[in-house]
């Protein structure tokens, strides 16, 4: 009879007054609660929005300087954050730079997300031989140590931001491969994948409607906490030199032009390392507070 | 406990082989024909089929490697091309270097993450607490090249106490100016590592602090000052542990600290060897920390293994 039977307009009412906010407003309410990263959550949207708007809002270009205003002080005229050996602005190299280090962050953590990820739930679906061959090789990578994986890389690639980006991509394979595949073992056991083999469903297909959507929270939340050590490794290697040549600006390699120079103004060598340094805290304690907010409605 | 050892033993040899096997790589994938660097631009293809043949370069990938590992096994890590000495005889007093810089930083930080984390496990409600809480956080964020840029900015520059690079001043020697020229560096690496080390040792005495023994030694009426010797004692493995891998993840990456106060360890040598495309001694240098860094893992779980019989179960 019709009364068993739900209508759309039932459905509708029912919604309407239960009114249950979707899962991504409620992962937002249970990050907004945290106020410490909603700051950060701040800063860092800060920081991007004013690299990435850098041609517009840089009061000089980032190249723009003569060296008779080499070294100003931090709050000169004009100069909000001093000037740099060759009398340019640091303020607008800060925002130039922070689209190249900002880049060479993020963009390792999402290429080794995808390669990494991809060989994960290769590796954790089909389990068995195509298992122990890829989890074995990424084990020889990841027992060298990281940093030295990316300076030896880099160094043999020879110096550019490009190569930066592949050594560091190349060094967050493996843990992001990792978390993959254990993740994706853990989806594979459940009674759903089951049902989708037996009906006939093909690797491809299940991989794609099933795994994915199952593992991408934990992925996700993984990725992000790596941004902020990409970042630091990414600008790691600029600092030694590998990384950009002059006179582009960069935030790690502008330490490296400005150590030189500690004995003569101290300060102002220091500011592109503050940019570093706010940014992965940001974006640390932004990540940390995501997997809080993630786990709760699990 | 000697089987665990042999099989840890065991699983070193293939990841040492791996470890090899990258680094082998990481010189296969430098851009450019190195023939080029040895003949003139008009040499004929026979000219340089010579050439490539007199480096071995004509054999498969795998001979070659064969070729290098059996050279590396004997000590032969080729020759700097800018010193034109053995690299093993510039690589081992800068080992040493890093070694004495990379130890002083561990026993630091050990020292500091202990008494903050002991403190933080037994007040987790002080506004101290907090502090430290959220100062071991930001420090995960700190990287090393900039705390050590600010700490010569304010000690060496502004107060001018302490030397900011070297390992001694010309003219001077002994441990009193080793040490001044060791306490910047030191503390530069250690902050690094600090923040981490300091959290472990919160969790772990505060896990030991909620089991059953301690309330027992407390109804027994022990002193305080003994029970935190037994939580010691039980946090140990795991805190030594820890302590052991930073040692050597700090060991890996003296390269940036030691740039910066150009201390001359190993970090340094391949620092400036990259600068001066001087390849064997960055593929060397790389080689033997990497090598150094595995060998320390297996003893670190070693000693782990045999300080908690629980591990050995496993």
């Amino acid at each position: 009879m019709a009364i068993n039977a739900p209508t759309t307009s039932d459905a509708a009412r029912l919604a309407a007054a239960r009114r249950e906010p979707s899962r991504a407003a409620q992962v937002w309410r249970a990050f907004a609660r945290r106020k410490v990263a909603m700051a950060a959550l701040g800063v860092l949207l800060l920081i991007v929005l004013a690299c990435l708007l850098a041609p517009w809002i840089a009061p000089y270009g980032p190249t723009d300087g003569a060296v008779t205003d080499r070294l100003k002080e931090v709050g000169s005229p004009g100069h909000p954050l001093g000037t740099d050996e060759q009398g340019r602005d640091i303020l607008s190299r800060i925002l130039y730079g922070g689209r190249l280090s900002l880049l060479s962050g993020v963009l390792p953590v999402v290429l080794a997300g995808l390669i990494g990820g991809g060989l994960g739930v290769a590796a954790g679906y089909f389990g068995g031989w195509t298992n122990t061959i890829i989890m074995r090789a990424l084990d020889i990578v990841f027992s060298f140590p990281a940093i030295l994986l990316a300076i030896g890389i880099s160094a043999a690639l020879g110096p550019g931001i490009g190569n930066i980006i592949i050594s560091a991509t190349v060094v967050f394979i493996p843990p992001i491969a990792r978390i993959a595949e254990s993740a994706t073992k853990e989806v594979r056991k459940e009674e759903f994948i089951e049902a989708a083999k037996t009906s006939g469903a093909g690797a491809g297909l299940i991989v794609r409607s099933h795994v994915l959507r199952n593992i991408f929270g934990k992925l996700f939340v993984f990725a992000t906490s790596q941004i902020g050590v990409c970042l630091m490794v990414a600008s790691g290697l600029s600092f030694l030199g590998l990384g950009v040549s002059p006179p582009t600006p960069e935030w790690g390699f502008m330490l490296n032009n400005l150590k030189q120079l500690i004995f003569v103004n101290p300060i102002v060598t220091i500011v592109p390392g503050l940019f570093i340094f706010l940014t992965s805290l940001s974006l640390n304690l932004v990540s940390d507070a995501l997997s809080d907010a993630l786990e709760i409605k699990r | 406990m000697a089987s665990f050892v042999l099989k840890r033993l065991a699983l070193m040899i293939p990841t040492l082989l791996g470890v090899s096997v990258i680094v082998f790589l990481m010189l296969k994938i430098v851009p450019g024909d190195p023939v080029n660097a040895i003949v003139p631009p008009d040499a004929s293809e026979s000219e340089r089929a010579a050439v490539r043949a007199q480096l071995g370069l004509d054999k498969p990938l795998v001979v070659q490697y064969g070729i290098w590992l059996g050279r590396v096994v004997q000590g032969d890590l080729g020759d700097s091309i800018t010193r034109r000495l053995p690299v093993t005889e510039m690589l081992l007093p800068a080992l040493k270097n890093t070694v004495i810089l990379t130890a002083a930083a561990a026993v630091t930080a050990f020292l500091a993450a202990l008494v903050v984390g002991v403190f933080s496990a037994y007040y987790p409600n002080s506004r101290l607490a907090a502090l430290f809480n959220g100062l071991s956080l930001a420090s995960i964020g700190l990287p090393n090249f900039w705390t050590a840029l600010i700490l010569i900015g304010i000690f060496s520059v502004t107060l001018g106490w302490l030397p900011s690079s070297g390992m001694n001043t010309v003219g001077s020697s002994g441990a009193g100016d080793l040490i001044k020229h060791l306490v910047l560096p030191t503390a530069a690496t250690a902050l690094s590592s600090v923040g981490v080390m300091t959290r472990m040792v919160r969790s772990t005495v505060s896990g030991i602090l909620k089991q059953d023994f301690i309330f027992a030694l407390q109804a027994k009426g022990v002193r305080r000052g003994t029970i935190l010797r037994h939580v010691l004692r039980n946090g140990m493995p795991t805190i030594l542990n820890v302590t052991g891998l930073q040692f050597g993840a700090l060991l890996a990456s003296s390269v940036l600290v030691e740039t910066v106060f150009s201390w001359p360890g190993i970090g340094q040598v391949i620092y400036q060897a990259i600068g001066q495309r001087d390849f064997p001694v960055v593929q060397a240098g790389v080689l033997v920390v990497a090598i150094a860094f595995v060998l320390l893992n297996l003893i670190v779980d070693a000693v782990h293994a045999a300080m908690d019989p629980r591990v050995r179960q496993a």
